[in-house]
């Protein structure tokens, strides 16, 4: 590794700028998928926190939980089996003092799973039809403890006694009443939109009008859910090969600069493999610190920029991709390393 | 014993009317303590005997000799490893890694190579080649003749059996083409080494123990100082 250090160390601009540029690469990759997990959050993130892995939906509803109308024996069978009822509408709600957001109100049951696992951060749970646990999200826009929320073209209020952190869906943040409440404002008596299960096979069978569906379809089925997730998708995946062609250039490039030398000190007897091992090491070297700057670059911006920005930088995720720009580098200099192979010491000094 | 003996090798490139015979049954032997010098015009052949006397190519016929065992026939790691134990190169270009500074380019050898020489008897090459004022610097930094003194002594200092120098002399003027050729010589007595320069300078025969000429692949003795 002698070679590899040395020369990083005297040609510290021409290196400086290959990792940058890995850098910078690296921290779009980290940015793009950060938004895009931040916002696949505010899409569903109320589901993950119920832990749900199976939905009941009418048959007819194509996977729409509004849409979806689940009769009383199908819900009654499904209830018996260990299923949450859910009831949701989107919405806008205001308070007294004037704030107004849109929001998703999901009416839930006090004796199902996705009441017992609501975790407060603030207040507590609801327990009254004119009470609702909201998403934290919601005090970003001034809403508070003890405040009283109208819901739109209704005279029903009720007045907030909890927050509850990734409560959001459908990039709404969630507002959690009673079942009975929901229908309330919904004008829709006795109307439950579907049932969820911890369970991804739940032992419901003979459902007359509706069916048990995976709760990733049913994720996936959101609105703008799978366009957005592809786009991100695509945008990191083309950003990976952008990664792998640029690296390839610019090693290549730097290799065949350096061939004459290599040529040289094949000809004295250096082996080609101590070559290899240094070039490799090279470029594991420069992917290393280039990811690394941006893994820290990473983490500052999305510890300042503003909450509205819908950014979730997950560890795992930095990691696995920080291991696969790696990856990529080291794949770039498997080409330039081809020409190491190849260079005849015998050409190299007037052969 | 001879350090390097070539016997009756030839080298021949491309076949039908593109034959070229770049050596013709050439004939030859360097022994430790003696500087031989091969002059010959361009094209003659002098680069083709140089990379077979250096393992870099193995000749079409004949056979190749270190201290009395053959080793065309070796494969190239082999060759490799014999470059890198017997063998020192002086080269006219790209002698020095350009980013290494001149006791870096000795550090390389010892990255790359053990049992190099130890460090007093270094310090005498160093004296003797009058380098040991450089060693912080980079070759950029150096002047040409400062540049292949340096090589030489990084030649020197992974101690070979025998020094292979391709017109060592080409980008200096005539004093220092001398002052390098001297150096050869006194290298070659002081540390027992064969020193084999291929050339087209002849203004340097004099300084040598021998001198082959090369001409169109076919060399021949010219003068034997050691008879």
């Amino acid at each position: 590794m002698f070679l590899a250090i040395k020369e990083i160390k005297h040609e510290k601009l021409r290196y400086a700028l290959i990792t940058g540029m890995i850098m910078l690469v690296s921290y779009l990759v980290f940015i793009l998928s950060g938004l895009s997990s931040g916002l696949q959050t505010l899409n569903s993130a109320a589901i993950d926190t119920w832990g749900a892995n199976a939905i009941v939906l009418n048959k007819d509803a194509q996977l729409s939980l509004p849409q979806s109308v689940v009769n009383t024996p199908d819900v009654n069978k499904a209830t018996a089996t260990g299923g949450a009822k859910l009831v949701q509408f989107g919405g806008l709600v205001k308070d007294t003092a004037g704030h107004k957001e849109s929001v998703q109100v999901i009416g839930i049951d006090q004796k199902e799973f996705i009441y017992k696992g609501l975790k407060i951060e603030n207040g507590t749970k609801l327990t009254a039809d004119n009470q609702v646990v909201v998403s934290d999200n919601l005090k970003v826009d001034g809403f508070k403890l003890g405040d009283n929320i109208k819901f739109a073209n209704t005279n029903i209020t009720a007045k907030i006694v909890g927050f509850t952190k990734n409560a959001n869906l459908n990039i709404a943040p969630v507002v959690y009443t009673t079942i009975a409440n929901a229908q309330k404002i919904t004008q829709r008596p006795g109307v439950v939109n579907g049932v969820v299960f911890k369970d991804a096979k739940p032992n419901v069978s003979n459902l007359h009008t509706s069916k048990v569906y995976a709760i990733n379809d049913f994720v996936n089925a959101l609105p703008g859910n799978s366009a957005q997730t592809m786009t991100f998708n695509f945008m990191i995946g083309f950003l990976m090969v952008i990664i792998l062609i640029v690296i390839t250039i610019f090693l290549y490039i730097l290799t065949i600069q350096k061939l004459p030398n290599f040529g040289v000190l094949k000809a004295q007897g250096v082996a080609t493999k101590y070559l290899v091992k240094n070039t490799l090491f090279q470029s594991f070297l420069i992917a290393v610190i280039g990811v690394g700057i941006a893994v820290i670059l990473t983490t500052i911006t999305a510890l300042i920029l503003p909450a509205q920005v819908p950014i979730f930088i997950s560890a795992s995720y930095v990691a696995v991709t920080a291991v696969l720009i790696i990856v990529m580098s080291l794949l770039g200099s498997l080409i330039p390393i081809r020409e190491i192979v190849k260079v005849d010491p015998y050409t190299m000094i007037g052969g | 014993m001879a350090n390097l003996e070539l016997k009756n090798v030839s080298k021949v490139y491309g076949s039908g009317v593109s034959q070229l015979t770049a050596l013709n049954k050439v004939n030859f032997a360097a022994h430790e303590g003696e500087t031989v010098l091969i002059v010959g015009p361009s094209g003659s052949g002098k680069t083709t005997f140089l990379t077979i006397a250096g393992g870099l190519q193995t000749p079409s016929t004949g056979e190749v000799l270190i201290n009395g065992s053959g080793y065309s026939s070796t494969n190239k790691n082999e060759q490799s490893a014999l470059r890198l134990n017997k063998i020192g190169f002086v080269l006219q270009a790209y002698n020095l890694v350009p980013f290494l500074t001149v006791a870096e380019q000795f550090e390389l050898v010892d990255k790359v190579k053990q049992n190099n020489m130890a460090a007093e008897r270094f310090e005498g090459v160093l004296d003797t080649l009058g380098i040991k004022d450089l060693l912080a610097k980079y070759p950029k930094e150096l002047s040409g003749g400062q540049r292949q003194r340096v090589a030489i002594a990084r030649a020197l200092y992974a101690d070979p059996e025998y020094i292979l120098a391709d017109e060592p002399t080409a980008a200096l003027d005539t004093n220092r083409s001398l002052e390098v050729m001297s150096l050869f010589n006194q290298l070659a007595h002081k540390y027992q080494k064969a020193v084999i320069v291929v050339t087209h300078d002849q203004r340097l025969e004099e300084k040598a123990d021998k001198v082959y000429q090369i001409i169109d692949g076919q060399m021949s003795l010219l003068k034997d100082k050691t008879e």
